[in-house]
């Protein structure tokens, strides 16, 4: 059987009023790349800095490494890494500086040190920017350099907070990537992000938060398997009409439509050949259709069918959330 | 061991916006030093430049003339009002005399009134020598008179005893003190200096490694807070006496060796102030003032504390109302201290050692507010 890393039962966060984490439980197992998935102010990052004992909570119970974890819990904080949201680097230091600084807080051997920190700084390839200093690195780049500080004494334990915000897809393909390997590596991996195709990509199991609770739990099939949508089919189609819509709506698995005069967009519910059953009646009516595409529901569709909400506002720019 | 590394880099960064105001401090101290004593051992009688009309024209007369030629320089001018006016005017001349007619004759009757005539730019020092020349050789000559010499003979012994110089020795009071007026400068200046060094290094590093996610990133990790503070603190002693001993080694370059005596009190009123600025910019630095901020502030508190406190215009030039609010600032007790050693006040031992207490106590009240600060951000950020 894994062994569980992180152990967390009813945790309860207050400030003020406000319930940031309402007995918020979650078991974390040895060698997962464990996604902490919810919008802005879900808890996600309350949830880590109590994990680590950053911030005192009112109730419930941490364990890391099957020990409980307290403020002091030194030996247990020196297995961990950890990769904030925000680039937290010395601006008056190199690169190299920055990695050795944050590298000696765990690792007081030079020459073991040196090592390690050669070793992240080829993992996150930084290699010809050894003696910049951060201001003259790009966005990427600099996240690349918050990873190897977090990274540098080699954890066992990797906590990732959102460390893609305002990355360009290239260096987030690459961040992930050395996510990935890094689990591969054997390091266990909490990752929080509000980007859920991220979370899909490299998540072996997923917690979905809101509103400081967890409101599912699973791997991504798991919880996909959780909604009543298995697939969302789209037509652009102009002018139609109500008897066709019921005819559609009258097939097999289809179990809700929606139609806005120039799209309709049909949902189901198991089954197969259900797009073929939809483009079959059009045909039937002789209507003509534009584009056509069939979706798989998304960890959007399993938050928004939970929660009525959306996990990211469509409107908007993509990574911004409702 | 490396936080303290860490300290030291981020300081040389923020060192050379110090740089600045050490090169300056030190070169003009230097340059005070070395270039501006005079040698003040030998004594040298002041000499004027006289232009004298004899209307008298007799050998009395002349023999003023050449009695005054003899200490002083004499020029020829033309006897025109402007050109006389311009000469006194430029200075080409100290004092314009003329030898009234009858001057013998008056002189030998024994009336010393309204034997001369003389014009000087102001009443200053030229003024002053020339009439006590004067009187002093009209007196003599009186004084011969009435004794019954006959006026040439009178002028002849007059300008002997007038002749005779005084043996002058210099009394270099400074030869034995301990405490030159070149240190006296140096040590008068250095807490304007002191503020703005220790305020616009400390500052930035103190600022730097207390960034709430630097903070945060190391308290994920096996250090401890109180290690972290510690390394810290370490380092900022560390930067504090270096800059110090610096100054004092620029002191002790100044003074010709080590300190004697009253040199070291001011040596020790100069830490104590090394120590309230320092904590002055700690706790300044608590409120995480941008760069701008740092630079405004420096030059306020420092600016601000040496024209009130009288390390720019002295004390005794300041009016009660400026001293009664100084009393209130650690530069006033640093003064008055500096002050008594120089002999600008009586010293007192039992005072100095009183003013150093005030002094400490500024730095203390400072500390512990800083310490205090500092512990509510830090268990406010935890709590957030």
């Amino acid at each position: 059987m894994e062994n569980t890393v992180i152990k967390i039962e009813n945790l309860v966060k207050r400030y003020g009023d406000l319930i940031a984490l309402d007995h918020f439980s979650l078991a974390i197992r040895e060698g997962e790349i464990f996604g902490l998935l919810g919008p802005n102010g879900s808890g996600k990052t309350t949830t880590i800095n109590c994990m680590l004992s950053l911030l005192a909570f009112d109730k419930g119970n941490i364990e890391i490494f099957g020990q409980k974890m307290t403020p002091v819990s030194y030996d247990i904080k020196k297995q961990i890494g950890i990769i904030m949201q925000d680039v937290a680097v010395f601006n008056e230091l190199t690169v190299y500086e920055n990695i050795d600084y944050f590298c000696g807080l765990y690792i007081t051997d030079k020459a073991e040190r040196k090592r390690c920190v050669m070793e992240a700084v080829e993992f996150t390839g930084l290699g010809e920017f050894l003696k910049f200093y951060p201001k003259k690195l790009s966005g990427g780049l600099l996240r690349r350099l918050n990873i190897a500080c977090g990274i540098a004494h080699k954890p066992r334990l990797i906590i990732l907070d959102e460390p893609t915000i305002a990355v360009d897809p290239q260096s987030r393909n690459k961040i992930l990537e050395g996510i990935q390997k890094l689990n591969r590596m054997g390091a266990t991996i909490v990752y929080t992000s509000h980007y859920m195709e991220e979370v899909e990509q490299i998540c072996t199991r997923i917690a979905i938060m809101d509103k400081g609770k967890k409101i599912a739990e699973g791997t991504k099939d798991e919880l996909k398997r959780m909604i009543k949508n298995t697939e969302t089919i789209t037509v652009e189609v102009l002018g139609l009409s109500e008897a066709v819509r019921n005819e559609i709506i009258q097939l097999p698995h289809v179990y809700r439509t929606e139609y806005d005069g120039e799209r309709l967009t049909v949902f189901c519910s198991g089954g197969t050949h259900n797009l073929i059953r939809v483009l079959d009646v059009f045909r039937t009516h002789e209507i003509r259709v534009g584009r056509v595409y069939s979706e798989l529901p998304t960890l959007n569709d399993v938050f928004l069918e939970i929660t009525g909400k959306e996990l990211r506002d469509r409107k908007g720019d993509s990574h911004v959330l409702s | 061991m490396q936080i303290f590394k860490a300290f030291f880099k981020v300081l040389k960064k923020s060192i050379p916006s110090s740089l600045i105001y050490i090169i300056i401090f030190l070169s003009i101290s230097l340059v005070f030093a070395f270039s501006g004593q005079e040698d003040k051992t030998v004594f040298e009688q002041t000499e004027l430049i006289f232009c004298i009309f004899d209307q008298d024209d007799s050998a009395e007369s002349r023999s003023l003339v050449s009695y005054i030629g003899k200490q002083h320089e004499l020029v020829d001018l033309e006897q025109d009002e402007d050109i006389l006016l311009d000469a006194l005017y430029y200075e080409r001349v100290n004092c314009i005399l003329l030898i009234k007619s009858g001057y013998a004759k008056q002189l030998a009757a024994g009336n010393t009134e309204n034997l001369f005539e003389r014009y000087t730019m102001h009443a200053g020092y030229a003024d002053i020598l020339t009439e006590q020349l004067l009187d002093q050789y009209v007196a003599s000559v009186s004084a011969y008179l009435a004794e019954g010499c006959l006026l040439p003979e009178a002028v002849q012994k007059a300008e002997t005893a007038l002749s005779v110089q005084a043996d002058v020795t210099y009394a270099d009071f400074e030869a034995d003190t301990e405490y030159p007026t070149v240190l006296f400068f140096f040590f008068q200046y250095l807490p304007y200096i002191l503020i703005s060094v220790l305020f616009n290094t400390l500052c930035p590093v103190l600022l730097t490694m207390n960034r709430n996610d630097i903070r945060f990133r190391t308290d994920c990790s096996g250090i401890r807070p109180a290690s972290y503070l510690l390394w810290n603190s370490a380092g900022s002693v560390l930067f504090i006496i270096g800059i110090w001993l610096l100054f004092m080694g620029v002191g002790m370059i100044l003074y010709g060796g080590l300190y004697v005596g009253k040199a070291w009190i001011a040596a020790l009123n100069s830490f104590v102030f090394t120590l309230v600025s320092a904590s002055w910019a700690i706790l300044f630095s608590c409120f995480s003032p941008g760069e701008n901020t740092i630079n405004l502030i420096t030059q306020v508190i420092g600016l601000g504390m040496s024209f009130f406190c009288g390390i720019f215009v002295e004390q005794s030039l300041l009016g009660s109302g400026v001293l009664a609010v100084a009393r209130f600032l650690p530069a006033y007790w640093y003064v008055r201290i500096n002050n008594m050693l120089s002999g600008n006040e009586p010293f007192r031992s039992e005072n100095v050692l009183v003013f150093l207490l005030i002094e400490t106590a500024f730095a203390v009240v400072a500390g512990m507010l800083a310490l205090l600060i500092g512990k509510f951000r830090y268990r406010r950020l935890s709590a957030e």
